[in-house]
């Protein structure tokens, strides 16, 4: 299944071993600010706006697909029209340390890792 | 780079300033930058003597997003560049291309449709 038909896929969706779901990470689109230029729509990856031609722009219709911290829609938004529950960088510190995903997270790099070998380096990288 | 990543809107990706940068000295090695950013863009590397995230393909970052950034506790990731350069940027863009961008999504996912 491509990206532009996954549908919503909250249900038994993990983060880092942490069930997805209840977790309050989404974006607010401010109806008075948007213009309605679907720059969001476009740039998120996991459907969570979808286009509202009864109001001529987007709208945010699957919030539980937002990826946890993410804040690229309104990085992007020209007219800043849209919002997040709380700080990022707080929000995820909250949850990293609450549920100490840490050896999860070890496992999943492993598990990259043995997928794609060539990014296992010797170097520092290009920065 | 991975030419679907080649162009953002328009925009020859190459001529974007936007990839995280790790510094070493802060970097603990924990990976959760390298898990965090996806499997298809995978920007990082990992230097698993030195326990070291790397960046290893910045021109497949993601214009905009900085989830690794976010994610790291150590403040160990930065990028060269702040909001107001991606709001330039996303200014920048022709408003018919990306309306054209648009009405191309939606016709290929109807269930975008509201």
């Amino acid at each position: 299944m491509n990206q532009e038909t996954k549908p919503d896929q909250t249900k038994g969706k993990m983060w880092h071993g942490v069930p997805r779901e209840g977790m309050e990470w989404y974006p607010t689109i401010n109806e008075d600010s948007c213009d309605g230029c679907g720059l969001c729509l476009l740039t998120c990856g996991n459907n969570v706006f979808k286009w509202s031609y009864a109001e001529n722009r987007p709208v945010v219709a699957l919030k539980e697909n937002c990826v946890l911290g993410c804040t690229t829609c309104g990085k992007l938004c020209p007219e800043d029209a849209i919002t997040f529950p709380e700080d990022p960088k707080a929000f995820i510190k909250n949850l990293v340390i609450k549920y100490k995903i840490y050896p999860e997270v070890k496992r999943e790099l492993n598990q990259r890792l043995e997928k794609f070998p060539d990014h296992v380096v010797e170097s520092n990288g290009v920065d | 780079m991975l030419s679907e990543f080649s162009k953002w809107h328009g925009i020859p990706r190459g001529s974007i300033n936007w990839h995280p940068i790790v510094d070493p000295n802060k970097c603990t090695g924990c990976g959760l930058c390298v898990v965090t950013c996806s499997e298809k863009r995978n920007v990082f590397g990992y230097n698993k003597k030195t326990h070291k995230a790397v960046v290893l393909q910045p021109e497949n970052c993601m214009v905009g997003c900085n989830n690794c950034e976010i994610s790291c506790l150590w403040n160990a990731i930065s990028y060269p560049e702040d909001i107001s350069y991606l709001k330039n940027l996303a200014e920048s863009l022709d408003k018919g291309a990306l309306e054209t961008e648009l009405k191309e999504k939606i016709s290929k996912s109807p269930n975008l449709l509201l």
